[in-house]
């Protein structure tokens, strides 16, 4: 009776269970990050890891060893940047795909049945579900977050994400589908203070391999998430570059 | 300016203005450096990103209007800026990394006021936060 008074109190308990991990806190990116081996090691075989991670990325028609499907590459030869800095488009989120890996912090809350990742980056929020449901038909509302399913392997945090609404996935012309599946992989270092992660996606419809990221994030304690708050009349200002002058 | 001219600028500065956000390498020239001191005439604090606005007056007397866009203002709250860390009419000097096409713009390093004090409590790295 003692143990299950002893367990009971212990699920009722707001935070992760004793055997998991706590990825609780604030979480900025490491730009010193070293990918960890055995991390990269759990990642399908055939996918190739590109290195756009943090505040680096690929130039124009250059996407790390992604090989796009035709149509892709007809798309991203047809992308303009230009077409993304309006008033209209320069304040609309990019999906998780490409969010995941920006450099900017994170805050995880946790509890048994439900993580919650709050990013910074525009101020988005993400469920993450531990209470053992699936994800729902492949018809239901798509959203730049996507539809998180989470489990635990060991203390390794393991996340599938599905039902994620187009956007771009290296921000130079490739767009995801809203097929596309992505799983994450998080692990705390030995100390708690690093939380690293592998991200693969699979989207056949843009892509002829599988893509992955190694991201490494810093644990910032006392931090917390600042509002994004978007203002999108910042076009304004360089559309004033250069006013007066022949 | 005729519409014209202004319709050039605009086209001419469009892929600044992404990779200004989205890529620096593109967009910057991080071999280079820039400085320049003048009168802050605005002062924004909205993500994205922030901008400073300066006249500079050149020795022979002209001036030039100059920006300097910051990092993304959340960041910019973790090093001690606030909305109004900067008013119009002070006198600042913007150390950065110039536009590779030329224009009078850069992404800012360091802001340091007329008597030498740095803005805030740290620069800016090529690798920080948007």
């Amino acid at each position: 009776m003692r143990v299950s008074l002893l367990g009971l109190a212990l699920l009722s308990c707001s935070g992760p269970a004793l055997a998991e991990a706590d990825l609780r806190g604030f979480w900025n990116l490491a730009f010193d990050a070293q990918p960890n081996a055995a991390l990269l090691a759990k990642l399908p075989p055939d996918a190739v890891v590109i290195e756009d991670s943090g505040a680096p990325e690929y130039p124009r028609m250059e996407f790390g060893g992604l090989k796009l499907t035709p149509q892709a590459l007809a798309h991203a030869e047809a992308w303009r940047p230009e077409d993304e800095m309006t008033l209209q488009k320069v304040c609309t989120p990019p999906s998780i795909v490409y969010a995941v890996q920006g450099p900017f912090p994170f805050e995880v809350e946790q509890t048994r049945d439900l993580i919650v990742f709050r990013y910074e980056y525009y101020d988005q929020i993400r469920l993450i579900f531990m209470d053992g449901r699936g994800h729902p038909p492949a018809d239901a509302p798509h959203t730049k977050m996507g539809h998180s399913i989470g489990h635990w392997e060991g203390d390794e945090l393991v996340v599938d994400t599905t039902h994620i609404a187009p956007s771009t996935i290296t921000n130079n012309g490739l767009d995801h589908s809203a097929a596309i599946h992505m799983v994450e992989r998080y692990k705390l270092n030995p100390d708690g203070s690093r939380l690293m992660a592998t991200q693969w996606f699979d989207d056949p419809e843009v892509l002829e391999n599988d893509g992955a990221r190694y991201i490494e994030w810093r644990k910032q304690p006392g931090q917390y998430i600042f509002p994004y708050e978007c203002d999108p009349t910042f076009v304004l200002e360089y559309q004033q570059v250069g006013d007066g002058e022949e | 300016m005729t519409p014209r001219a202004l319709i050039a600028v605009a086209l001419c500065l469009a892929p600044l203005a992404v990779s200004a956000h989205h890529s620096f390498a593109v967009y910057f020239d991080s071999t280079k450096d820039v400085k320049v001191t003048g009168k802050v005439t605005a002062f924004r604090f909205t993500n994205p990103h922030g901008t400073i606005v300066l006249d500079v007056t050149d020795a022979q007397g002209n001036v030039r209007e100059w920006r300097a866009e910051t990092n993304a203002p959340v960041v910019l709250q973790r090093r001690g800026w606030t909305r109004d860390v900067i008013k119009a009419g002070e006198t600042i000097t913007v150390e950065g990394w110039p536009a590779r096409d030329g224009k009078p713009y850069i992404r800012l390093r360091s802001a340091t006021r007329a008597d030498g004090q740095l803005i805030g409590t740290a620069p800016f790295g090529r690798q920080d936060q948007s």
